[in-house]
């Protein structure tokens, strides 16, 4: 074995990476040859060398790594490790629930747009004056008189004689009271905003007639049970006599 | 002593701290898996220094060198899912160590440099110059300077050979788990590191005539077997 080879197999031998029959090559060479024994030799201190000048880590090492890692963690679950982050994150959040919400209102906006209709301007097609509206709206008002749920409950119907869509809400309420006098609550909304404000105008002056009627009414059964309840004291009174 | 995973009791209280030392580091990962955070504080105590060793001789630059032991510990917790028995441990912990080394290097090498006009030569040709390492060699030398010295020697062997030299003097790394670490062909990590022997040697050859710096040398053999002693 010549010097080159053997220097080459040297650091190879000194992690035991060798095959056994090199091995023997090797010892038998170095064994005659003094320079390959030296290089050997500095191989082995500069391994020392190395051991030993291992470089030695800062005391707070532990603590800045806790740090690192909690920051890292925060990180990793998606929360901000910087407040002025999560301010930002926030106002973004105000902004999309904001969002959300105009989007909501202008939803609702534009059905009870659709649902009162046009303002002022030509009349549409289904409107119906307050003065005619049961006479135009005869399904509205069979379906009211008889109290019919089902198709007829429908807010939209299609089977206005004049042709166009009328929209219709339907209570079917009726009322019957001691003086035997009947209060229906028909309501129906005809495409035009000012019919639809006189018939709730006409509506309001019903319920507040209503309102007095029963206030009477209740007064007159207080007044009936006061007197019934003194009548009745002396029918017992006269009973235990 | 070894315990393997099937020799824990199940059921039983997490072990303390202390309790951790008998685990191997693959038993110890299980265990930071498993939520156990102690577990991670036991790795962090053994591969702190090992790590910090290794990216110092890296990188030369003992900040950069915290920050990247940081860096790779705080990966090791947080993809501790991803770590299966089939590699050492250590051999994965040295792989994300590589890789944030390498390219902590190769972003220095991106930076814009002052450019000579006369090419410079490549890093392998480049002369190994082992005088100005020790300026007088009949001068005594403590474990600092020697240190530095051996920091400064290894920082000039080129880093494609640094690497796999630095995996098995520093870390002992067997040269299958160097080729696992590195993605290297066998017989390329047996070149690189002969490579790299070759040159270190030719590096310190000076300082080995200084008979005060191997007198050093044993002096800081026997402090750490003393240490090593007083720890058992």
């Amino acid at each position: 074995m010549r010097c080159n080879k053997a220097t080459g197999y040297l650091s190879q031998g000194m992690d035991e990476q060798l095959p056994p029959d090199v091995t023997v090559e090797l010892t038998r060479h170095l064994d005659g040859c003094e320079s390959c024994q030296a290089y050997r030799e500095d191989l082995l201190v500069a391994r020392r060398l190395i051991t030993a000048t291992e470089p030695e880590i800062s005391e707070n090492f532990e603590w800045k790594l806790q740090l690192r890692l909690n920051q890292a963690m925060q990180q990793a679950v998606g929360e901000s490790a910087y407040p002025w982050e999560s301010d930002e994150a926030d106002r973004w959040h105000w902004f999309r629930n904001f969002g959300a919400a105009t989007a909501v209102g202008l939803a609702a906006v534009l059905a009870l747009a659709m649902f009162i209709g046009p303002v002022g301007g030509p009349q549409a097609p289904g409107f119906v004056a307050p003065g005619n509206l049961a006479q135009n709206t005869p399904s509205l008002v069979r379906s009211a008189s008889s109290g019919a749920v089902g198709s007829d409950r429908l807010p939209f119907r299609l089977d206005n004689p004049r042709g166009g869509l009328q929209r219709s809400v339907s209570t079917g309420a009726n009322a019957v009271f001691t003086g035997g006098e009947r209060f229906s609550l028909n309501r129906g909304w005809s495409g035009g905003n000012t019919s639809d404000l006189m018939t709730i105008q006409r509506l309001k002056a019903q319920n507040q007639q209503l309102n007095h009627r029963m206030r009477l009414l209740q007064q007159e059964v207080l007044r009936l049970r006061a007197k019934l309840d003194s009548s009745d004291s002396s029918a017992l009174d006269l009973e235990q006599k | 002593m070894n315990f393997s995973r099937d020799e824990k009791p199940v059921g039983s209280s997490p072990p303390r701290r202390a309790d951790f030392g008998e685990y191997r580091d693959e038993d110890l990962i299980v265990m930071v898996q498993e939520g156990q955070k102690k577990a991670f504080d036991e790795l962090v105590a053994r591969y702190k220094g090992r790590l910090f060793s290794f990216i110092l001789r890296m990188v030369k630059d003992p900040g950069l060198a915290e920050e990247l032991t940081q860096e790779t510990l705080i990966r090791v917790y947080i993809h501790a899912a991803k770590y299966r028995e089939i590699a050492k441990f250590s051999t994965w912990v040295f792989t994300i160590a590589t890789n944030l080394v390498r390219n902590k290097m190769r972003q220095r090498s991106r930076r814009p440099r002052m450019v000579s006009l006369n090419p410079a030569p490549d890093e392998d040709e480049m002369p190994v110059d082992p005088a100005d390492l020790v300026a007088d060699p009949s001068e005594s030398i403590h474990r600092e300077e020697l240190a530095d010295l051996i920091n400064e020697a290894t920082s000039r062997i080129p880093e494609k050979y640094r690497i796999p030299f630095l995996l098995r003097e520093v870390e002992q790394l067997s040269y299958e788990e160097i080729q696992q670490v590195t993605g290297l062909k066998l017989g390329t990590v047996r070149s690189r590191i002969n490579r790299a022997r070759t040159r270190f040697r030719l590096l310190i050859k000076p300082m080995l005539k200084n008979e005060s710096l191997l007198e050093e040398l044993e002096r800081i053999e026997a402090r750490a077997a003393e240490e090593k002693n007083n720890d058992q």
